[in-house]
């Protein structure tokens, strides 16, 4: 009898060793590896704080960072209003509802880099879809969205909440129809008007589940790579370049060790909302 | 009673402009790739596609995407198998026998679960170079199916919590061991679990671009978005249209498979919202 028990506890071992060695081992070289100036191939040396110090004095690294709290916290609050104003436009059943779901959904399901390329045919200044729709009316657009650093993360959060706030209503589909439908109906007998009922009844009851999408979120969106190197390539010059990208060229450009140390940067920035996420479903259950 | 009409034609008009924001860009796509090749960006047909279906055949031609998405159906289907049997059968165990030794597996699988790949990609790299699993599908295949694993495990080991355990006695009655019964009896019953598992992860390891810029880089190793960004660091000067047909066939598949399993595909999302 023991013997079989033990069969099942033994059933944990492929996942335990695919992990740690595909994710938890290179995890900790990584620690290891942040301290050293190896570029890849030769032996490396020890260099200590180095790679973190060279970071904190780089110009373009610190504006990485600002690009990417940038574009999280934006994306996220975007992603979150949307995905909200959607689910309560979709609650009550209605004609085509199946259809409209499938269709706001769809941009989430391709490739965010090829969605950026599509975007970039759309946008380009003076032969892209909207500058020729506004000539095809009549008028003229002289406004480029590559022409300023505030005009091209606007961009990019617009095209990442474009994409994925069929994902927030989802989300806040589920969370819309776990709310007892009495509560609703004491409303109408009291007289409550729809505008009432949302901010006294539906956005209290909801505002957990804010707060926990919000960070998960900002989680989310601080490792974003496809559409920054699709839409932008992290142009103009470095401005809008992420976190994630700059790990990828530091390790392209033989900087193994300082791209990892900036891994274990990025790693550090992600660890303040993941454990603000952990409290709030802490306090949740 | 005109206030309830007035909401109601509201809505349907910001229903009618979301869908219409949601659907322009495939259409503009479709529009460009159909383009004559002679009309430089967006010249020419604005709204009506022009119907060069040999756009199509050119772009086949040109690009690798034929040999991209084998690639990414390789990758896929391979790392989906290897994520759904690590993960099935640590799931099973955990929920089974939770010593000590499987709690603490399930709190770190569950802690690393919003840990970008990206974070430890470059020491990763230096590994796979040591075992010559660079520029192969199933090195790839390793990698991805190590970053879904988490919610791998995560979905598996909440479902089989809430199965009775009579199961096991049946199928032991039966002569099934442990480990066997596991396959026999349990596992068929995890369907629902299985297929959410797949709509949580599918797309998105088809989609993957951020491990495959370092793990696959040579041409006939790439998979989709590298197969397209290639393409488009090629031609994206004068030759929209390629890029556009391109772009087409390589979403096609993947909005056919969402068309025919969307119920499933937004049940098994819920079901994900509810229990995350």
């Amino acid at each position: 009898m023991r013997k079989k028990i033990d069969g099942i506890q033994l059933m944990s071992i492929p996942a335990a060793l695919l992990f740690g060695i595909f994710f938890i081992l290179p995890l900790f070289q990584g620690i290891g590896m942040s301290f050293t100036n190896w570029n890849g191939m030769d032996k490396a040396s020890f260099v200590g704080l180095k790679n973190y110090i060279k970071f904190f004095s780089d110009s373009r690294a610190l504006q990485d960072i600002k690009t990417t709290i940038l574009f999280a916290i934006g994306s996220a609050l975007l992603l979150n209003i949307l995905g909200l104003i959607y689910a309560l436009l979709m609650k009550d059943k209605f004609k085509m509802q199946g259809l409209i779901r499938v269709i706001i959904y769809l941009p989430a399901i391709i490739s965010p880099l090829i969605m950026g390329y599509i975007w970039y045919f759309l946008l380009q200044p003076g032969r892209g879809f909207l500058y020729r729709s506004f000539e095809f009316f009549g008028g003229s657009l002289s406004w480029n969205w590559m022409a300023n650093y505030s005009n091209t993360i606007m961009i990019l959060i617009l095209v990442n909440a474009w994409q994925y706030s069929g994902m927030t209503m989802i989300i806040y589909l589920a969370g819309l129809s776990s709310i007892s439908k009495e509560i609703y109906e004491s409303a109408n007998i009291d007289g409550a008007g729809k505008f009432q009922v949302f901010s006294r009844i539906t956005l209290p009851l909801l505002i957990p589940a804010i707060r926990i999408n919000i960070v998960t979120n900002i989680i989310g969106s601080l490792s974003v790579f496809d559409i920054i190197m699709s839409l932008t390539e992290g142009g103009p010059g470095y401005s809008t370049e992420s976190l994630s990208i700059y790990i990828m060229r530091m390790c392209y450009g033989n900087r193994t060790g300082y791209s990892t140390a900036v891994a274990m940067i990025l790693f550090l920035i992600i660890l303040v909302p993941v454990l603000i996420s952990f409290k709030l479903t802490k306090s949740r259950s | 009673m005109k206030r309830s009409l007035n909401y109601k034609i509201l809505k349907v008009v910001l229903l009618g402009l979301i869908c219409l924001i949601c659907i322009i860009p495939f259409y503009v796509l479709l529009v460009l790739s159909l383009n004559d090749p002679k009309s430089l960006f967006y010249n020419g047909n604005m709204f009506l596609p022009d119907f060069h279906l040999e756009n199509y055949l050119e772009a086949c031609s040109r690009s690798k995407i034929g040999r991209a998405m084998l690639n990414s159906a390789i990758i896929t289907g391979g790392s989906l198998l290897l994520s759904i049997f690590c993960s099935g059968m640590a799931g099973y165990s955990i929920s089974r026998r939770p010593s000590k030794i499987n709690i603490l597996l399930f709190s770190v699988l569950i802690g690393c679960m919003m840990i970008p790949g990206i974070i430890n990609t470059v020491p990763l790299y230096t590994l796979m170079r040591k075992i010559h699993a660079v520029d192969t599908l199933w090195g790839m295949i390793f990698v991805t199916s190590t970053l879904s694993l988490p919610s791998g495990v995560f979905i598996f080991t909440t479902f089989i919590r809430v199965l009775p355990k009579e199961l096991n006695e049946a199928a032991e009655i039966d002569g099934c061991t442990g480990v066997s019964a596991f396959w026999k009896v349990i596992f068929p019953l995890l369907k629902p679990a299985t297929a959410s598992f797949i709509i949580l992860n599918g797309f998105g390891i088809w989609n993957n671009y951020a491990q495959a810029v370092f793990f696959l880089q040579s041409n006939n190793k790439h998979n989709v978005p590298q197969a397209l960004s290639v393409f488009f660091q090629q031609f994206a000067g004068a030759k929209w249209h390629l890029v556009s047909a391109t772009a087409t066939i390589a979403i096609i598949p993947v909005v056919v498979i969402f068309l025919i399993f969307q119920k499933q595909f937004m049940t098994g999302l819920a079901d994900g919202a509810i229990k995350g």
